[in-house]
């Protein structure tokens, strides 16, 4: 699903060209759990903003769904991102001035599904996600835990082929932080696709797979799991 | 999706109370101002354009020759419409409009009762048809058919008459003529310089019949047939002078036709002319620019605190991005917030302007309605303005962030403060010039009206009541009066006297041989004496007039200014006395007293030739008695001139007015202009400031790391205000260097309308400097205060 060559990123200022990821390359398979470890400033989080499309590559390849994205401009990839990828952010990111149930709703706005259908499905993942009954509370009325949900429940409700998760229990307590990793396994066994930024080597077990980085480069990758192809 | 952004815009707006109030009273006091001057202008622009025949209707004007300055007058010679009628078939109609006794106040007598009125017109009967009177009582076709008649507007009706039957009744004008009210006429527009509110024939008095080319006191008005090429008729009319007039007398050298709907606003260099409703375009156009102005700065409020708000906006744009907004749905979302805010700003605004009318209107004297206000290009204007503002103050903050990246939200967005920066720094700049501008204006205008009002004039004018006695039966009862009044202890001086200085003289040329072909135009007031002492002209050399004249003597004796006395060419006032001045009056003339230059016109003119005369062949009457007192009891000693002057002029309406309040109305226009400019810099200052704290606030939030940071290291309270004051005081100084040329250049100009005027000193400059910097401080520095003193520890820990 996800093959990148050589991927590069620098961040220049006016004396200093820091080299964020080095010629740095890998694949993740279609419906494969991948954790990414390594410490603060490896490059971990400026590889999920390229390979969510928020941020553009300085050299290499990145073929998504077997489609060169390295190169697109703003609008190109804003409109792959919009119908392919889901994120989970650590501090949840929700729109304050927003219900939970608008929140959900938010992208199916921008992909132009129709109101009614929007009702049932924003229901639907609001069920799934066992917040039903917080759908119009605002996310300051909830805690920790149940912003998270709702910031999954937001990232998966257009079903998106891949879900990407900056350190998803960074904000949270250990028992709230349990339940988010069984939600996303909950949903990678479900047939989507996730790559995981963490600290946490707890939460990376939950992965097949998890790919240590440092200065930009990958330098391990541990199997813990079988992973078949769908 | 609309749903969606009016949704988020709305939480938006309620979630942030400070910026929302900060935002809305800015929008609101400025459209507040808005509306009000926009009721004001579209009533000015509406005068006179509700006449069918509006369009082919004009004011015959004449420029006059170089003996007169090339000026350009309203008033004609009464033979100049007649000629007109007859000789150019595209006139279809003419009237001739003159005011009672040339302006001055006409007293009425009905009955036993005596009324005072001063719009009082002699016209021809074409008027009516010209001018859409509605006939209520009688018809425009018989109203002037016998011979005498007068017509009444229905209000004068209601005056004059109380309700009682009016058609019939016998009114008697200034104890000379006795006319027949033959019809009653619904009152004209308020906004028409068509201000009559009686009119009677023309042709029962000399003035419509004894047609001829020289006097020139008659307004003109001709209808011209339907698309009548103007500038043709014009061209034939200017031809008629030489048709008619020696070249030796004349002293016009053409006809120029003023669109009766011009009359109104454009008639400032103009001179004369009866309406009493005259405006100036020049003031609309200022109130225009000065109330565009003020909302201008409303808008940059706007812009400045919406963007000021946008780090905290950041993230929520950001997510938007993430989830698939693009740019322009952002756009949209921002559009719609600012739509939203300036909705409700116009209501607040039009709501107030209504509460805020009778306030307007007492301290400028600007005459606006509610029905004004409520008037259909006021409401479609209201809409064009909800968009532009819209617009206007929503497209940066939406241009500026919608383009936020989605990289926000993971920090690693480039930090591109520094172009959003420069541009709000740059409006506030702007505000802040403007403001310094205003005060400076201000300033200037008011010293300029204190100056005028300190002047000495030459004469005194206070203390003096000018009592009309045009209307006296007969000499007997002039004489009466004024020894009535001289035997008060009260009283000063009597003078009786042709009129008040700078209204109604006669204009006539001196020379000082009557060879001499071209002589200085002078005004001329006919006088009974002592008109050195009631007026305290200072004489320069000579006597005053002679209190006696034998009958029988023929000689004219004068006292002329230093005007005519340096025009006449004489080294010394000394030199003059006795000589010998040519006056145009018929008989010889000599000069008995040399006065200093007086001010008798507004300090906006240069003072001209001025000459008392005294004869006892004078062509002018006695119609004015000036009385100088000495008391404070001013009820008291009005009552007690009425007594006397009922007592020898029973017939007669008491007419009066105090010298220096008429002096003082020379300026009305004037002061009207700087109250209003008060109220307007006052009210920009303030919107600007209401901008600037929310600006401060929100430097002072997004700075609270820094602050703490810098508390935790030393930093005592002094210094972090001093801080965070310094950087808007930059800002403030930046905008004075801008505004004061501007502000000079500006003041200087209108500074040139007055022929004596104050100087613009380098201490206003200061002043407004300082003014715009302790405004600023203030402002500033309560948010400044506010964020060095709280607990560091409570700002790092949010981080």
């Amino acid at each position: 699903m996800i093959t990148i060559t050589d991927l590069e990123k620098y961040y220049a200022t006016e004396e200093v060209r820091t080299i964020a990821l080095n010629k740095l390359s890998f694949k993740v398979k279609e419906g494969e759990f991948v954790a990414v470890m390594g410490p603060s400033g490896c490059g971990k989080s400026t590889l999920l903003n390229i390979l969510g499309l928020l941020d553009d590559p300085d050299g290499g390849s990145f073929v998504f769904n077997g489609i060169e994205v390295a190169g697109f401009n703003e609008r190109k990839r804003a409109d792959l991102r919009k119908h392919n990828i889901g994120f989970v952010f650590q501090s949840f990111n929700l729109i304050d001035e927003l219900t939970v149930f608008e929140n959900v709703e938010l992208p199916l706005i921008y992909t132009g599904v129709k109101p009614a259908e929007r009702k049932v499905r924003v229901d639907a993942v609001l069920e799934k996600m066992q917040i039903m009954h917080r759908r119009k509370h605002f996310p300051q009325q909830l805690s920790g835990g149940q912003q998270q949900r709702v910031a999954v429940a937001r990232a998966v409700v257009n079903n998106p082929k891949l879900i990407l998760a900056d350190e998803p229990t960074g904000n949270l307590d250990s028992s709230n932080g349990n339940e988010v990793m069984d939600l996303l396994t909950e949903l990678n066994e479900a047939g989507t696709t996730i790559i995981m930024v963490t600290h946490s080597e707890h939460d990376a077990k939950y992965s097949h797979r998890i790919i240590r980085m440092l200065d930009g480069q990958k330098v391990t990758e541990n199997v813990l799991a079988e992973f078949k192809s769908v | 999706m609309i749903r969606n952004y009016f949704k988020i815009a709305w939480r938006n707006i309620r979630a942030n109370i400070l910026f929302t109030v900060l935002n809305i009273a800015g929008l609101a006091i400025g459209l507040c101002v808005c509306i009000i001057l926009f009721s004001f202008v579209n009533t000015e622009l509406s005068f006179d354009k509700m006449y069918s025949n509006a369009e082919d209707i004009y004011r015959v004007n004449m420029e006059t020759s170089e003996e007169y300055d090339f000026e350009t007058w309203a008033e004609l010679p009464n033979a100049v419409g007649p000629a007109m009628a007859q000789d150019i078939p595209q006139v279809k109609r003419m009237t001739r409009l003159i005011k009672d006794d040339f302006g001055t106040t006409a007293s009425l007598k009905i009955g036993d009762k005596n009324f005072t009125e001063n719009r009082l017109y002699l016209a021809d009967s074409t008027i009516f048809k010209m001018f859409d009177f509605k006939f209520l009582e009688g018809n425009s076709e018989n109203a002037f058919s016998k011979p005498k008649s007068i017509v009444l507007s229905q209000s004068a009706k209601e005056r004059l008459f109380a309700g009682r039957e009016a058609m019939g009744q016998l009114i008697t004008v200034n104890n000379r003529d006795t006319l027949q009210v033959s019809g009653i006429y619904a009152d004209l527009p308020e906004n028409s310089v068509m201000d009559a509110t009686m009119v009677y024939n023309i042709l029962d008095s000399w003035m419509g019949t004894n047609v001829y080319w020289g006097n020139a006191s008659y307004e003109t008005y001709v209808q011209l047939q339907p698309n009548t090429n103007v500038a043709e008729i014009q061209e034939q009319a200017t031809g008629l002078i030489d048709k008619y007039v020696e070249k030796d007398n004349q002293y016009f050298t053409r006809f120029l036709f003023q669109p009766l709907t011009k009359i109104h606003l454009y008639s400032a260099d103009i001179r004369d002319g009866y309406s009493s409703k005259l405006g100036n375009i020049t003031t609309i156009k200022s109130l225009l620019f000065l109330s565009l102005l003020v909302l201008f700065i409303a808008c940059i409020n706007y812009m400045n605190l919406a963007t000021a708000n946008s780090q905290k906006r950041a993230k929520g744009i950001g997510m938007n991005k993430v989830l698939g907004a693009n740019r322009r749905q952002m756009l949209s979302l921002f559009y719609v917030e600012t739509g939203i805010m300036v909705f409700l700003s116009i209501v607040i605004g039009y709501a107030v302007s209504f509460l805020a009318l009778p306030l307007f209107k007492s301290i400028t004297g600007n005459e606006i309605s509610y029905q004004d206000l409520l008037a259909t290009p006021i409401l479609i204007g209201l809409s064009i303005i909800w968009i532009l503002v819209t617009l206007i103050a929503g497209s940066y903050p939406a241009i500026s962030m919608s383009g936020i990246s989605p990289l926000v939200l993971v920090n690693k967005s480039k930090k591109k403060g520094s172009a959003s920066e420069f541009v709000r720094k740059g409006l506030v700049v702007f505000q802040f010039a403007a403001s310094i501008v205003l005060i400076i204006a201000v300033t200037i205008i008011l010293q300029q009206m204190s100056f005028i009002k300190n002047k000495n004039l030459g004469y005194d004018p206070s203390g003096i009541v000018a009592v009309s006695i045009k209307s006296a039966e007969n000499n007997q009862q002039v004489q009466s009066l004024i020894q009535g009044l001289e035997r008060q202890s009260n009283i000063e001086s009597v003078s009786a006297v042709q009129t008040i200085p700078g209204s109604n003289e006669s204009g006539r040329s001196v020379s000082k041989l009557a060879t001499d072909n071209i002589g200085m135009p002078i005004a001329s007031c006919r006088t009974n004496g002592d008109i050195v002492k009631t007026l305290k002209l200072k004489l320069l050399a000579g006597t005053e007039l002679p209190q006696n004249i034998v009958a029988g003597d023929s000689l004219i004796y004068t006292l002329i200014n230093e005007k005519i006395l340096n025009f006449l060419d004489y080294k010394t006032p000394e030199d003059a006395i006795g000589k010998t001045i040519n006056t145009e009056l018929g008989s010889r003339a000599i000069i008995t007293g040399i006065v200093e230059n007086f001010n008798f016109n507004s300090l906006k003119e240069d003072i001209g030739g001025y000459m008392y005369y005294k004869s006892h062949k004078a062509p002018e009457g006695i119609r004015t008695v000036l009385v100088r007192y000495n008391t404070q009891d001013l009820s008291k000693f009005i009552d007690l001139v009425q007594q006397t002057f009922t007592a020898s002029l029973p017939n007669t309406a008491f007419d009066y007015q105090f010298l220096d309040r008429h002096v003082a109305q020379l300026y009305a226009s004037e002061e009207k202009t700087a109250s209003t400019a008060t109220i307007f810099s006052a009210l920009a200052i303030f919107i600007a400031c209401l901008g600037l704290f929310g600006l401060a606030a929100f430097t002072a939030e997004q700075r609270t790391k820094e602050i703490g940071v810098r508390k935790v290291l030393g930093a005592t309270v002094t210094g972090i205000t001093r801080l965070l004051s310094k950087d808007f005081l930059k800002l403030v100084l930046v905008a004075f260097v801008i505004a004061v040329p501007v502000a000079y250049w500006l003041m200087h100009k209108w500074l040139l309308n007055f022929a004596y005027r104050t100087e613009i000193n380098w201490w206003v400059f200061v002043f407004a400097g300082l003014a715009a910097i302790l405004i600023a401080l203030l402002t500033v520095s309560f948010q400044a205060i506010k964020a060095a003193i709280a607990n560091p520890v409570k700002s790092l820990r949010t981080e």
